[in-house]
């Protein structure tokens, strides 16, 4: 792949990348979250298609167009997200779109369920074909998910993530039939974060970074500590404010909190003034516990006081929002497009959308001109004016306007997550420094993001997130992007323990 | 042409109606004569008020035929011998009301589809009148509600003042409460509604339950404009309903629109009428350009959704 090109939404993913996969050889691939490195893949598997750059293939250009284009190349991939349809079965998963027919036109099932079985006992998987995905555990899934990758007459592979899910003994067999494909002449990309796994399988490694190129080296020469280097190596900008003062009280304190049965319990306190961030990789519980904070997942246990208040646990799917808010406390939801704006309504009603919610159905609804007029003053929301579809606004702006909505309804606590998705460099300063006034005024800020650089500058203390419990707290004066990707590697042995142990 | 589309169809279909009638039958448009046509649509008129509220809320209700059988046999059966017209009246409303409210508690609540739940309350309305009556015609309606409905104020009759009454309290209400922001936030994302406080699921049923209740005063106007009651009265209002409704505008899942948009749909259907009565042309016929009608409005819909 040859200085790959991609944007979305006018945000870039990746700006000139290239990338040469040898067969015989594993290739790791990594980067922090949002480096570019799913983007990169999905264009080499046809899912998107690159914006600019060429994909050469033994020398000669091809084009994907579409995932199929890919596959019939040979190339074949294992993604992040779990992609098998719930209610089919295993062996219909694995021959979706490629059934087998008999010689009357049908689907072979008992060709499928024949070949299904024989590639899951391959994996040492004793599974049968004819159970419905949806009866798998989270592992098995991801296991099935890879016996229908790794099965396919392919030369280049292409797994992303594919332990994530997994414990010891089950990585074991994907190592092994990884080791496997190499010994056949494949060319295998593996993405994971998992320090060891890299070291253990791999040949050569990619660092992306912000959409870019960092380098390629082979493993041999690496140590730990000099990728972990690799993928930091940035200069925090000065895009941040001022962090604040000597916070106050305790607004929200969540004490003994356990996310679901098996995660251990931690505590959290946010005080006045501060912004406090979850930081981590990717999807290691931290959006679980602010969404149950507002009912949408059931916590296990766990004590949350509000200001003084008890909130009791579980707090109701349906009213979790509303209660939160009467209490003070604000949620803005990471997808400002799916769960946060009305993008066919005016400005003017999406900011006062919070500021009706308290009131009793039969009231009549007040004007709020003032009210909306002085939020989109005092964000800077630039918009031809309060009239104006939020839709056909920039992603900045609508992100002021999804933030404005709360800061419009009297709210001291903010729950923020992804303060800044798809938003240029100017609108993320502006809404940082919204934030640092929010906390300055007597606020409190919990956010939660992607990027790790964003919750260091922004934030006064940052709490690791590592398998649905807090690993690490730390300053975020002192934190570096380092100490933070270690603290959350670190802890990996420690969960793959608690992994195992059942 | 993105701007022609956004006004409601409705509009460009009464529109088109009134000037054959004027080409071809000008000494038709009178009040007089006009009043009496539009009079016969009023029940269909006050049913998509509900209707349009509960597809504003993205939901849809198809148990009003059910309801409007119901309290028409209920009132014309004398099942209540020498009840008061107040006693039939309240009776009529809280009916609409229970249906509604189960609806809305089943949809909003316990997420149920709404167009089988609606579906199958409407159908067991249906049933339980069917067992009822074993089949037979029930028997005369009260006088009274006869004379009401043939009143005038000046040229236009009662009930078309009655209809438009209701609608402009709706539109009045829509507008300026809460409730009404509450319905455009769910109408146009649920998930955004629920994430700035909105009660999503008690604003559904509360749709619901108004929806029921507008069934019920359409049931008494329609019981008012026949003298007899019948076992098959109003069993194809609630697609009308529909009909009438995306017509006007209100796109089915997108939680658009107001209130006046599907009140001219349903004047173009009383058009419609005079149009086909006018030119001579039979039952059969009215039946088939009435689905022409909500072909085109979903036609028009497949547009709309695509263009924007």
């Amino acid at each position: 792949m040859s200085d790959i090109r991609k944007a979305f939404a006018g945000t870039a993913a990746l700006k000139g990348v290239s990338i040469a996969l040898q067969s015989g050889s594993v290739h790791a691939l990594m980067g922090e979250n949002g480096a570019g490195k799913s983007t990169l893949m999905k264009i080499l598997a046809g899912v998107h298609q690159p914006d600019g750059g060429a994909i050469l293939r033994d020398g000669r250009q091809v084009a994907f167009h579409r995932p199929k284009d890919a596959l019939q190349a040979g190339i074949s991939t294992v993604f992040q997200e779990l992609s098998l349809l719930p209610n089919l079965t295993i062996a219909e998963n694995m021959f979706l779109g490629r059934e087998p027919t008999t010689a009357f036109g049908g689907v072979d099932h008992r060709r499928m369920r024949r070949e299904a079985g024989k590639a899951l006992a391959e994996l040492g998987l004793a599974l049968d074909p004819g159970t419905l995905i949806s009866r798998l555990s989270i592992a098995e899934r991801q296991f099935v998910e890879i016996a229908h990758g790794i099965m396919t007459d392919a030369s280049v592979f292409i797994l992303d993530e594919p332990t994530a899910a997994l414990n010891a003994a089950d990585v074991e067999v994907l190592n092994r039939h990884i080791r496997r494909l190499k010994d056949e002449g494949k060319a295998v990309v593996y993405i994971s974060h998992r320090m060891d796994e890299i070291f253990a399988i791999c040949d050569t490694v990619t660092v992306l970074k912000d959409g870019e190129l960092v380098g390629t080296r082979p493993v041999a020469e690496m140590t730990p500590a000099a990728l972990i280097a690799m993928m930091v190596g940035r200069e925090l900008t000065d895009l941040f404010p001022q962090r604040g003062d000597a916070p106050g009280p305790a607004m929200l304190s969540v004490e003994d909190f356990r996310v679901t049965e098996r995660s251990r319990p931690f505590s959290l306190s946010l005080r006045r003034g501060e912004i406090v961030a979850l930081a981590g990789l990717e999807g290691q519980g931290q959006q679980r516990f602010v969404r149950s904070l507002v009912g949408q997942y059931h916590p296990f246990a766990g004590r949350v006081t509000i200001k003084d208040r008890s909130l009791p646990l579980p707090v109701s799917p349906g009213g979790g929002v509303r209660r939160l808010q009467a209490m003070g406390v604000g949620f803005v939801p990471e997808d400002r497009k799916e769960d946060g704006l009305f993008l066919g309504l005016s400005v003017a009603h999406n900011i006062a959308a919070a500021l009706h919610s308290k009131r009793s159905e039969l009231a009549l609804a007040a004007s709020y001109h003032r009210r909306i007029a002085d939020t989109m003053s005092s964000l800077a929301v630039k918009a031809s004016g309060p009239g104006a579809a939020v839709g056909t606004l920039s992603g900045g702006n609508q992100q002021k306007v999804l933030l404005g909505r709360y800061l419009a309804a009297d709210i001291d606590i903010l729950l923020v997550e992804e303060p800044t998705r798809g938003v240029d460099i100017g609108a993320k300063s502006e809404i940082y420094r919204l934030l640092r006034d929010f906390a300055r005024k007597g606020g409190a800020v919990l956010v939660l993001s992607r990027e790790t650089v964003e919750l260091i500058g922004l934030c006064d203390r940052i709490c690791v997130v590592h398998n649905d419990t807090i690993v690490k707290e730390m300053p975020a004066a002192d934190a570096t992007e380092h100490n933070i990707l270690d603290a959350a590697l670190s802890a990996n042995g420690t969960a793959r323990t608690i992994n195992d142990s059942h | 042409m993105r701007r022609l589309l956004r006004i409601p169809p409705a509009y460009y279909v009464f529109a088109v109606l009134l000037l054959i009638l004027w080409v071809a039958r000008p000494n038709m448009l009178n009040l007089n004569v006009m009043g009496i046509f539009v009079r016969q649509i009023v029940p269909l008129g006050i049913l998509v008020l509900g209707q349009l509220l509960v597809m504003r809320v993205r939901s849809i209700d198809l148990s009003g035929g059910g309801v409007i059988l119901l309290i028409n046999y209920t009132i014309s059966s004398g099942v209540f011998p020498g009840a008061s017209m107040i006693f039939l009246i309240v009776l009529a409303l809280a009916t609409g009301l229970a249906v509604g409210l189960f609806n809305g508690l089943m949809v909003g609540v316990r997420r149920a589809s709404a167009v089988i739940v609606t579906l199958a309350v409407g159908i067991v309305l249906v049933g339980f009148v069917q067992y009822l009556s074993s089949g037979k015609p029930p028997g005369d309606v009260p006088g009274m509600f006869g004379d009401i409905y043939n009143t005038k104020l000046g040229p236009v009759p009662t009930p078309v003042i009655f209809w438009v009454v209701v609608s402009a309290a709706l539109s009045l209400f829509l507008s300026r409460t809460v409730f009404g922001r509450y319905v455009t936030s769910v109408g146009e994302n649920v998930q955004a509604a629920h994430f700035s406080g909105v009660p999503v699921a008690r604003t559904v049923v509360l749709a619901h339950t108004l929806a029921g209740l507008l069934a019920g005063v359409s049931a008494l106007v329609q019981t008012a404009s026949i003298a007899v009651g019948s076992v098959r009265v109003g069993l194809d209002l609630p697609i009308l309903a529909v009909a009438a409704t995306i017509l006007g505008g209100v796109v089915f899942g997108r939680g658009e629109g107001g209130v006046w948009g599907p009140f001219f749909g349903v004047l173009s259907f009383a058009l419609l009428f005079v149009v086909m009565t006018t030119f001579g042309v039979d039952e059969p016929g009215k039946l088939i350009a009435q689905g022409l009608i909500i072909l085109l409005a979903a036609i028009f819909y497949g547009v709309r959704s695509r263009s924007s």
